[in-house]
């Protein structure tokens, strides 16, 4: 009797703390349809499980990019991949139907919200790493980032209050401090004209008017519809920018293509590309 | 001499002048307001300086706030309303239909069908020739809708329906390219709202152009237009060739229409308010009121873009959303009043 209860017990022990019973409930045809969770779902070490993405995630080069769409996601097209766990965006056209279609199927399906803050997208990184069998690879992955992170603001020099427009579009959308984008420049302790427009816009992606941009005379402007073709020239050429600090000392900064708009493991190339313009004036 | 002088009264009974006067004296106010108004603070006196070419007026960067910011937006909105007021009051006339607007016969479609394909294509490098695009897909869109109709304006009505038809078709393809292109969705949908950010002197210079040359055109055939109230067989007694007529109309107003689409996206509402609102309170249905009607549409304009400016300041409001919130009760409230003067 005894034995049985020690025999049950341990194979109950064994059953739950195996790295056999993790990789036997991991999922092993996982779609991402959202850029930004497959960037994690890549350095986590999930890759080889990734069996489609949807047609933006253009990032790392490995992954497999389909013609699914994340925005609007089409269950039957999903479902023909046959898979087991499908990463799908919480602002996806009818999120909470294209799921439950999903989970009628017997799909495992990961809504993935985007983030506000730093914390908010390591957690996320945390659960994918939780759900797909790969939670060291998420650890590793956030530790660094946090460790690289934290460097290069610590790097960065102490300056004098600096004032920031981050440029969306040519038609002057900008971030305000309490987007995902925002964090980040207000962890460097910058100053983001966007704010006074803040109450324009709840969800922080208010339009500024040229005037205003002017008049608050930002040192730096952080061009990130530089991938659309905006240019510091173009910038320049603006009726009355010359006259902008960022204009005149040429701190107008292209940010490279879709790592502000993505909240993965390249947001350390973020950090860096501000740490090393405003590095440039003391 | 007593010949002129009768021949004054009957015009004056058509259509009294000071009206007119009275709307250019609206749109210069308004005007001077429009350019006053910012985010920057810039004093009267220094403006009038300024503009006058007198010393002591404003700083170098004052200048180019007013000069190349604030005085082409304002000329942009002014040209925009008048040629969207117009456009509308000729096309209620020429189809008969009170809620014709300057949009119709495809216009609108077309152009934003234009401007998606600018705004999404591959690379981005399209985006500086979006007015282009809106231009030249308002005015396809309104060629394809002529050739369709065939008969032209022996019934218009054909016409207004090949409009909407071709109109439905480009919204299709418009509303495909937007889904196959997400990531473009904000520029395409801040367009479609209406925006003036984008006023600058070469916009200012070239929609200049083609808009004067299209009001020119209806004003000069204003008495013409008239006739287009009556039968058909009443204008020909009245040596007008109503089909000549259609044509010109429709050609000129469509000319301004995509000419203000292209410079501004689509703002909605002025084409409709403005017409009724002065034929309402004047109590008179003529063409001679065009000039009067691209006068207050001017100045509805240039004030509903001083509200998008100020409003959510330092922010922008589409001027789309200005139009049609201020606009449409105070259309209801002139509908309400000329229906108890009628009964």
């Amino acid at each position: 009797m005894f034995k049985r209860v020690i025999g049950v017990v341990s194979a109950l022990v064994l059953l739950t703390t195996s790295p056999s019973y993790a990789v036997a409930s991991a999922p092993k045809r996982i779609i991402s349809l959202s850029p930004s969770a497959t960037e994690d779902l890549f350095a986590i070490g999930a890759g080889p499980q990734v069996i489609a993405v949807d047609d933006l995630s253009n990032y790392p080069t490995e992954a497999p990019i389909t013609k699914l769409s994340a925005f609007t996601p089409n269950v039957e097209a999903i479902a023909a991949y046959h898979p087991d766990f499908v990463v799908l965006n919480a602002d996806a056209t009818k999120a909470a139907e294209i799921k439950s279609a999903l989970e009628n199927l017997k799909i495992k399906v990961f809504v993935e919200r985007a983030p506000t803050t730093l914390a908010d997208a390591y957690s996320e990184m945390t659960a994918l790493g939780r759900a797909t069998g790969n939670m060291s690879g998420a650890q590793t992955v956030i530790s660094e980032m946090k460790r690289k992170i934290s460097q290069i603001i610590a790097k960065s020099k102490r300056h004098k209050p600096l004032n920031i427009f981050h440029e969306l579009d040519a038609t002057l959308y900008s971030a305000t401090s309490t987007t995902f984008i925002g964090h980040v420049y207000e962890d460097f302790r910058l100053t983001n004209i966007a704010d006074k427009a803040a109450k324009a816009d709840d969800a922080g992606y208010p339009q500024l008017q040229s005037e205003y941009v002017i008049k608050a005379n930002p040192q730096f402007i952080f061009l990130s519809d530089a991938q659309d073709g905006v240019s510091s020239s173009d910038v320049a050429k603006r009726p009355g920018w010359n006259g902008i600090s960022a204009v005149k000392y040429k701190h107008v900064v292209a940010l490279p293509q879709d790592i502000p708009s993505r909240w993965g493991p390249r947001l350390v190339d973020f950090y860096q590309t501000i740490s090393i313009a405003i590095g440039k004036i003391g | 001499m007593a010949s002129k002088k009768r021949g004054n009264q009957e015009l004056r009974s058509i259509w009294d002048w000071r009206i007119t006067a009275i709307a250019a004296l609206l749109l210069l106010i308004i005007g001077l307001l429009g350019i006053s108004f910012g985010p920057i603070n810039l004093r009267f006196d220094q403006i009038f300086k300024t503009i006058l070419g007198l010393p002591n007026g404003l700083t170098d960067q004052e200048r180019a706030v007013l000069i190349d910011l604030r005085l082409p937006r304002v000329l942009l909105a002014a040209l925009v309303g008048g040629a969207l007021a117009t456009s509308g009051a000729v096309y209620q006339t020429v189809f008969r239909n009170p809620l014709a607007d300057p949009y119709l016969l495809g216009a609108a479609s077309g152009a934003g069908l234009g401007a998606t394909i600018a705004i999404t294509n591959a690379h981005g490098n399209l985006y500086g020739l979006l007015p282009v695009f809106a231009f030249c897909g308002a005015i396809l869109a309104v060629l394809v809708g002529f050739f369709i109709s065939g008969k032209f304006f022996a019934e218009p009505n054909s016409l207004l329906l090949s409009g909407i038809a071709v109109g439905s078709f480009a919204t299709a393809v418009q509303t495909y390219l937007q889904q196959r292109h997400s990531a473009s969705l904000r520029p395409v949908y801040s367009w479609i709202l209406g925006e003036l950010t984008a006023a600058s002197w070469r916009v200012v210079t070239w929609s200049s152009v083609y808009i004067l040359v299209a009001l020119t055109i209806l004003f000069a055939i204003s008495k013409q237009l008239d006739g287009l109230m009556l039968t058909d067989e009443e204008a020909y007694s009245l040596g007008i060739n109503p089909n000549q007529i259609r044509v010109v109309a429709v050609i000129a107003a469509t000319l301004a229409t995509a000419t203000a689409v292209a410079a501004s996206g689509l703002i909605g509402f002025v084409g409709i308010v403005v017409p009724h609102l002065i034929r309402g309170v004047s109590h008179r249905v003529t063409n001679r009121a065009l000039p009067t009607i691209a006068l207050i549409g001017a100045a509805f304009l240039v004030l509903a873009d001083l509200g998008a400016r100020t409003l959510l300041s330092p922010a922008e409001l589409p001027i789309g959303v200005i139009t049609a919130f201020v606009g449409a009760p105070f259309f209801l409230v002139v509908l309400r009043r000329k229906r108890l003067i009628n009964q």
